[in-house]
């Protein structure tokens, strides 16, 4: 059993070649929220979408509306206008809790903060979204992961007695043990520093190139944002490419 | 609204400062309420120690002291007095009442307490009643529906009552003092036929002398077996065990409520000194020097604490009051300016213990830090916070402890209960999360939270287990142990006791018996005597007084009897029964394993005609919740002929007006007549009593576990807020996360109450074997801890209810 799970869930070789049809599409999104002097236009009819496999870099000023626009992709929150397609099909319409089970079937996450729970070790911050998936033995396919990004001694580490690079790794193996096929990652190197920076944005275009995963990434890091195969450029609501 | 009550009310809008006033004022109630209580309760008890002995030396015997005594003690300022107990009838009315006869010198110190009438004030009085009146307390005016000016019966002579009684100077402690009193003067005992020869009776002469070591060494030389000497040192060092041992478990009680308080305190201050953490760096980069910015951060806390503090002390003032209300005392406070300062103190120096540190570290933060968000996470824990965290536990058990032993032993029973029972939680809780492996994953991620947060889950287990073991225990006894086992006994179980009754008084009873359908039980011959020699060795060197019953057998005179057949509730459990073999005695079993008696040894005992020797020949297991008479040594047949005898038996008498015992108390006035019911409602109320005032002290601990979880969701509110909307972000519906919480509270207030049911049930075991055949009494008490349990879960749930997080949080937080 283990052996089968093993051959399943092996990194695979990937061509890094998008395919055509679109994974994640926004047609017209808009958002506002009030403000003190009446409404504040965060976003303004954003047209976006992004293929299998594709990698995306949305870049641009603080206050521009990047992680706004992010949530919105990702379904964690909702747009005052437009509408967003996952998979060819309806999302930012369908409601909290079926947006949630479309996100966790299809998405996973990288944050810039990592958000590893910390109570729980390394291990077992791989499992949790296994195991709200329902996959039978998380914990042989976590500690495959862990041991994919290089953490193979770590697995019973908690979050507190792991350095920020390797809580980052923790959480990249964490977001592709999923399998997923998009993957939002925001600002993955923000909080690390160069050297450390430079291993997990390796990592996360290997994996990202292996698992055949779509990618939309948020950065301030534009020799980050140039690894991918296009740039976005946010400026005051407003999306550019 | 000026700048004091903007410093007063304005914290209040912080949850955090809520939680954390109102674990001040808890602790400031329990803390006011137990200083003041134990300063009554020394003053009572120092006040009236030489009172109650009545002298500086008393000498207690069966019977009159001998003309020798009596030459030794002339040189002294003495007061003979004689206690015992009778019944008193008046129309359907009976009472049992302890009565006392005084003579003119009482009371050697202090003064009796009376009344003109039954609500007239109380006056002090040095004396007691004049020949031919007799003062009486006012449960005997209200159960026997009499007034001052009306004439009670004692024994066969009237005496018109003069005075209510209110209190004796030397009321002493016992059932004798538990039963409604009488005073009357010495002179008229003769008349009132009570007392005749082997009646049960106390003969004291007190005695007040500089001289009580002198006086005792040769009033020793003189004693007789029936006759004993206290002295007022060694009253005291017996009489504060049982007090010391009540205040030391309410202390501790309130302690733990206090630390739990603390606990809460320190959490809550973590909390808001992390929103000050921006203000402190700020008011830095303006110039304000650090002693400034402490001054005028701690000077805002204090003064934001002080209504939940002065409402504290006030209700945990009212609270005593309304104790001393209930309890009848009517003396001014006792409390004096060192225990009114302690009042004072104990909240701050809790505040001081949990929260000043943390609030100090404000002071250490750099200006640099007000450019920087993660200055909240600068305020590390220091020193001084652990050192307040060991030290003001200490300061707090010294105010609430009168010396440094007592503080000992209360710092001892903390830390036991500190240490044994998180180790005991600990593994269960481990099991538990293995156990929840298995389960759903709902129900896992549940437990994990509990199991991966023991420096939280730990102390809240053991205080909530706690609590509701003492509340459960307070609610069992207090409303239905007593009653449940008198619902056990069996029907037409004997319900009155007749001792003092004598030969000629057999023949009445037993026709008054018969006229009433009354069920008699055998009658016991009775000697008083006590035993002095085992195998010809005097018995205070042959036996240790290590164990209590051994100890109580030596002091005091036995009631011997004797028997041809076993009594039906005893059993041999070793040698053979004497029959009608003279010179042989049975002995109980667990008598006679504490003075080491053996088949064979030869017994002495010294009775009012004598020596009596006799061998052992069998012991026996005695039930004595049979409500039968039983003895510890029962001899042969007519080894106790020579004796002045009087005799015992019991009789259980149907449902019935009092006048048919009072056509018995007319027709034997001298006998004592115990009603069994009488003294069990009796007994019922003394223990409801207590339990309620566990119970308040469970509730305050229940209500401070409460705060110490508030306190830590709080304090957790942020990373809880972040877990649960990752969860959301992995795909976890809402109803995933809801049941999550639910079962994350119903887990830990569930497992409280299953300890606390363990907890019940260790408790309730030996009574169970004792009283109750081995059935557990009141199964239905043990429904409360799970019905506790949800309450604990529906609260945190209601704490957490506002604390619900967007996904979205996760990216704005970055």
């Amino acid at each position: 059993m283990a052996r089968k799970i093993r051959m399943q869930n092996s990194p695979q070789q990937h061509t890094n070649k998008p395919s055509d049809t679109p994974l994640l599409e926004a047609r017209a999104l808009c958002k506002t929220a009030p403000g003190p002097d009446g409404d504040l236009q965060l976003l303004d009819s954003i047209q976006f979408n992004v293929a299998t496999g594709e990698s995306v870099a949305i870049t641009g000023p603080s206050g521009s509306g990047k992680s706004t626009l992010l949530g919105l992709l990702a379904g964690l929150d909702t747009p005052t206008e437009g509408e967003i397609l996952l998979a060819g099909s309806a999302f930012s319409t369908l409601d909290e809790d079926a947006r949630a089970a479309r996100r966790g079937d299809i998405c996973a996450f990288v944050f810039q903060a990592f958000h590893l729970v910390g109570d729980l070790t390394a291990v077992e911050n791989v499992m949790l979204p296994l195991e709200l998936r329902g996959i039978k033995n998380p914990q042989a396919e976590a500690e495959q992961w862990l041991e994919r990004v290089g953490l193979s001694k770590r697995t019973h580490h908690f979050p507190g007695q792991l350095s920020g690079g390797e809580q980052q790794r923790v959480a990249l193996a964490r977001a592709f043990a999923l399998k997923p096929q998009l993957l939002f990652a925001d600002e993955p190197t923000g909080s690390l520093d160069h050297a450390n920076g430079q291993h997990i944005s390796d990592l996360l275009f290997e994996l990202n190139r292996e698992q055949g995963t779509a990618l939309v990434l948020v950065t301030h890091d534009l020799s980050l944002a140039e690894r991918c195969h296009r740039q976005c450029q946010l400026d005051a609501g407003r999306l550019h490419e | 609204m000026s700048e004091f009550s903007r410093l007063l009310f304005r914290p209040w809008r912080d949850s955090a400062f809520r939680v954390l006033a109102l674990s001040l004022f808890v602790a400031s109630v329990s803390l006011t309420a137990i200083l003041l209580l134990r300063a009554e309760l020394e003053s009572r008890f120092e006040q009236r120690t030489a009172e109650m002995l009545g002298g500086d030396i008393e000498l207690d015997s069966a019977r009159p002291e001998d003309p020798a005594q009596a030459e030794l003690l002339k040189q002294y300022d003495t007061s003979r007095n004689v206690r015992f107990r009778s019944v008193l009838v008046e129309g359907d009315e009976i009472l049992l009442v302890g009565i006392k006869a005084v003579d003119d010198q009482w009371p050697l110190y202090g003064s009796a307490h009376i009344a003109a009438s039954r609500f007239a004030d109380t006056t002090l009085i040095e004396h007691g009643p004049q020949q031919g009146e007799v003062w009486v307390a006012e449960q005997v005016l209200d159960r026997l529906q009499v007034k001052v000016g009306d004439s009670i019966t004692i024994g066969s002579l009237a005496l018109p009552i003069s005075a209510v009684i209110r209190q004796e100077p030397d009321q002493g402690a016992g059932f004798y003092s538990m039963t409604p009193r009488v005073l009357m003067h010495h002179a008229d005992l003769p008349s009132t036929g009570i007392l005749a020869q082997g009646s049960r009776a106390n003969f004291e002469v007190s005695v007040r002398t500089d001289n009580i070591d002198g006086l005792k060494n040769a009033l020793e030389e003189t004693l007789r077996p029936d006759q004993e000497i206290d002295t007022v040192g060694e009253r005291q060092s017996r009489s504060l065990g049982p007090m010391r041992q009540m205040t030391l478990w309410i202390s501790l009680g309130v302690l733990l409520i206090a630390l739990l308080c603390g606990a809460a305190i320190y959490l809550t201050t973590s909390l808001r000194v992390a929103r000050k953490a921006r203000l402190a760096a700020l008011l830095r980069t303006f110039g304000a020097p650090r002693a400034k910015i402490l001054r005028r951060l701690l000077g805002e806390e204090l003064i934001a604490i002080l209504p939940a503090v002065v409402s504290g002390v006030v209700l945990g003032i009212l609270l005593l009051l309304f104790t001393r209300e209930v309890l009848g005392w009517s003396e001014p406070l006792a409390a004096g300016v060192s225990q009114w300062m302690a009042v004072c103190i104990a909240p701050f120096a809790l505040f001081s213990a949990f929260a000043l540190p943390r609030l100090s570290s404000l002071v250490q933060i750099p200006a640099i830090r007000v450019l920087n968000r993660t200055a909240e996470g600068t305020l590390r824990r220091n020193g001084l916070e652990l050192a307040a965290a060991l030290v003001g536990p200490v300061l707090l058990a010294a105010l609430l402890m009168g010396s440094a032993f007592e503080l000992l032993t209360l710092l001892l029973l903390l830390g036991g209960l500190g240490a044994v029972l998180p180790l005991l939680l600990w593994p269960a809780l481990r099991l538990l999360e293995r156990a929840a492996s298995k389960w759903t994953v709902s129900r896992r991620l549940a437990i994990r939270r509990l199991s991966r947060r023991p420096a939280t889950t730990l102390p809240l287990l053991a205080a909530l287990s706690l609590a509701m073991t003492i509340l459960t225990l307070a609610g069992l006894t207090g409303t239905g142990l007593l009653a449940d086992w008198r619902q056990k006994l069996p029907d037409n179980a004997p319900n009155h006791f007749v001792i003092n009754l004598f030969d000629a008084d057999r023949d009445v009873l037993a026709e008054w018996q018969s006229q009433h359908n009354a069920k008699p039980e055998p009658l016991y011959p009775i000697v008083r005597g006590r035993l002095t020699e085992i195998n010809d060795e005097p018995v205070r060197e042959a036996v240790t007084k290590e164990n209590d019953q051994a100890a109580r057998a030596l002091n005091r005179d036995l009631a011997l009897t004797e028997s041809a057949t076993i009594p039906v509730s005893n059993q041999l459990s070793a040698g053979v029964w004497h029959g009608t073999t003279p010179g042989e005695v049975s002995v109980e079993k667990e008598l006679a394993e504490g003075l080491q008696l053996n088949l064979g040894d030869k017994l002495t005992f010294v009775t009012s005609r004598g020596e009596l020797h006799t061998n052992v020949t069998s012991i026996r297991d005695v039930d004595w919740e049979s409500f039968a008479p039983n003895f510890y040594f029962m001899f042969s047949p007519g080894d106790l002929a020579n004796e002045d005898v009087t005799w015992l038996t019991s009789f259980w008498l149907p449902e019935g007006d009092g006048q048919r015992l009072a056509q018995l108390m007319q027709a034997l006035p001298h006998i004592t007549l115990f009603d069994v019911n009488a003294i069990l409602d009796q007994a019922q109320q003394i223990v409801k009593q207590a339990s309620q005032a566990t119970a308040v002290l469970a509730g305050l601990l229940i209500l401070a576990s409460l705060l110490v979880l508030s306190a830590a969701l709080l304090s957790t509110a942020r990373q809880r807020q972040a877990d649960q909307a990752l969860l959301r972000v992995f795909g976890a519906q809402k109803s995933l996360l809801r049941s999550i919480n639910r079962l994350e509270f119903l887990a830990l207030g569930l497992c409280a109450a299953g300890v606390a049911v363990l907890m019940v049930l260790m408790a309730l075991m030996p009574l169970a074997a004792l009283l109750f055949d081995g059935q557990v009494p009141g199964l239905r008490w043990l429904l409360l801890p799970p019905c506790l349990g949800v309450v604990v879960a529906a609260i945190g749930l209601f704490t957490l209810h506002r604390q619900q997080a967007t996904p979205s949080q996760l990216l704005q937080d970055n």
